[in-house]
């Protein structure tokens, strides 16, 4: 039979042992997490050099254009518009111009 | 035992516990440290590894971005310049129109008969000669009839006298004149679609510059 000083002592040695086993266990993941990382960006890199797996980078970067592409198209759009909305003054006086070229001085 | 030794087990087991959990509570906090850098450092390979990525296939991802919005741009263009042509058509159809209503005199202030002499003395004296056959629609032609030796004095200050005659067949013009020489190997058309549409390929730049289109 322990005695209370005994056992609080044995508590204390086996928290410690469960903290260690804790900072092991999330140091073991750390390094797993780690090296799959590593290992999954070596292969991406040698099957990039072999000119495999840059598709996905490719329509990725065609998403992208598309969506830039797509503003593009509306900056147009939009000029387009304002161009059709000329003031009538100015519609106007390009009449008259074409007209007197056209009529004999 | 008494209260005194009771009271100070208590606190020692208390005591112990506190330290228990602290101790845990450090090892969870260190733990979570380890993994949180561990996340980090695999944000860094996988960027890492992105950005080296991105160097080999650069050349392709320009080539496909360069694609997509370089059609982009070459549509936009388009869609402005028709835009632009568009509102010019406008313009020359308005002309067109009031050109309509000049001839059918809907125009007070102006004279349409004086118009057309002009364009048939222009015509003759441009083309230079002795004899003239001169085309027009029906009705210029009528005003035409009546005018005709208007049209010879004003040409006899160019040309001296010349030979003046009406084609009988009229044209199917808005206005203005088709004049040939009588051999037919001269023709001078000043109607009036035909001026409109040389003045269009002749000032069209500028009449975009007056909308201020350009």
């Amino acid at each position: 039979m322990l005695s209370i000083g005994e056992r609080l002592h044995k508590l204390l040695e086996e928290a410690e042992r469960e903290a260690e086993r804790k900072i092991a266990e999330a140091q073991k993941k750390a390094n797993e997490m780690i090296a799959k990382a590593k290992a999954e960006a070596e292969d991406r890199q040698i099957r990039a050099r072999r000119g495999a797996g840059i598709d996905d980078l490719i329509r990725a970067e065609e998403e992208k254009a598309k969506k830039e592409a797509a503003k593009i198209m509306e900056d147009y759009r939009r000029k387009a518009e304002e161009l059709r909305k000329v003031p009538d003054d100015r519609f106007k006086e390009s009449v008259d111009l074409v007209l007197r070229e056209v009529l004999p001085k | 035992m008494n209260a005194e030794s009771m009271e100070l087990e208590v606190q020692l087991i208390e005591r112990t516990v506190d330290k228990r959990n602290a101790l845990l509570a450090r090892a969870e906090e260190q733990a979570k440290k380890i993994l949180k850098a561990a996340e980090q450092e695999c944000e860094r390979i996988r960027s890492e590894s992105e950005r080296q990525i991105l160097t080999l296939a650069g050349s392709e991802l320009r080539a496909a971005r360069d694609r997509i919005i370089g059609r982009a741009e070459l549509e936009g263009r388009k869609l402005l310049m028709l835009a632009r042509d568009e509102l010019l058509s406008s313009v020359f159809s308005a002309v067109k129109a009031k050109l309509k209503e000049m001839v059918e005199g809907g125009i007070e202030a102006v004279d349409y008969g004086e118009i057309l002499l002009k364009l048939t003395v222009e015509a003759i004296t441009e083309m230079g000669g002795e004899e003239f056959i001169v085309a027009a629609n029906e009705r210029d032609l009528k005003y035409l009839k009546k005018n005709l030796k208007k049209i010879k004095d004003r040409v006899k200050t160019v040309l001296g006298d010349v030979n003046l005659r009406l084609d009988d067949n009229p044209i199917d013009a808005l206005g203005g004149v088709i004049v040939r020489n009588s051999e037919g190997t001269k023709i001078y058309y000043n109607t009036l679609e035909g001026r409109l549409r040389t003045v269009r390929s002749r000032i069209e730049a500028e009449v975009a510059k007056t909308l201020g289109v350009i």
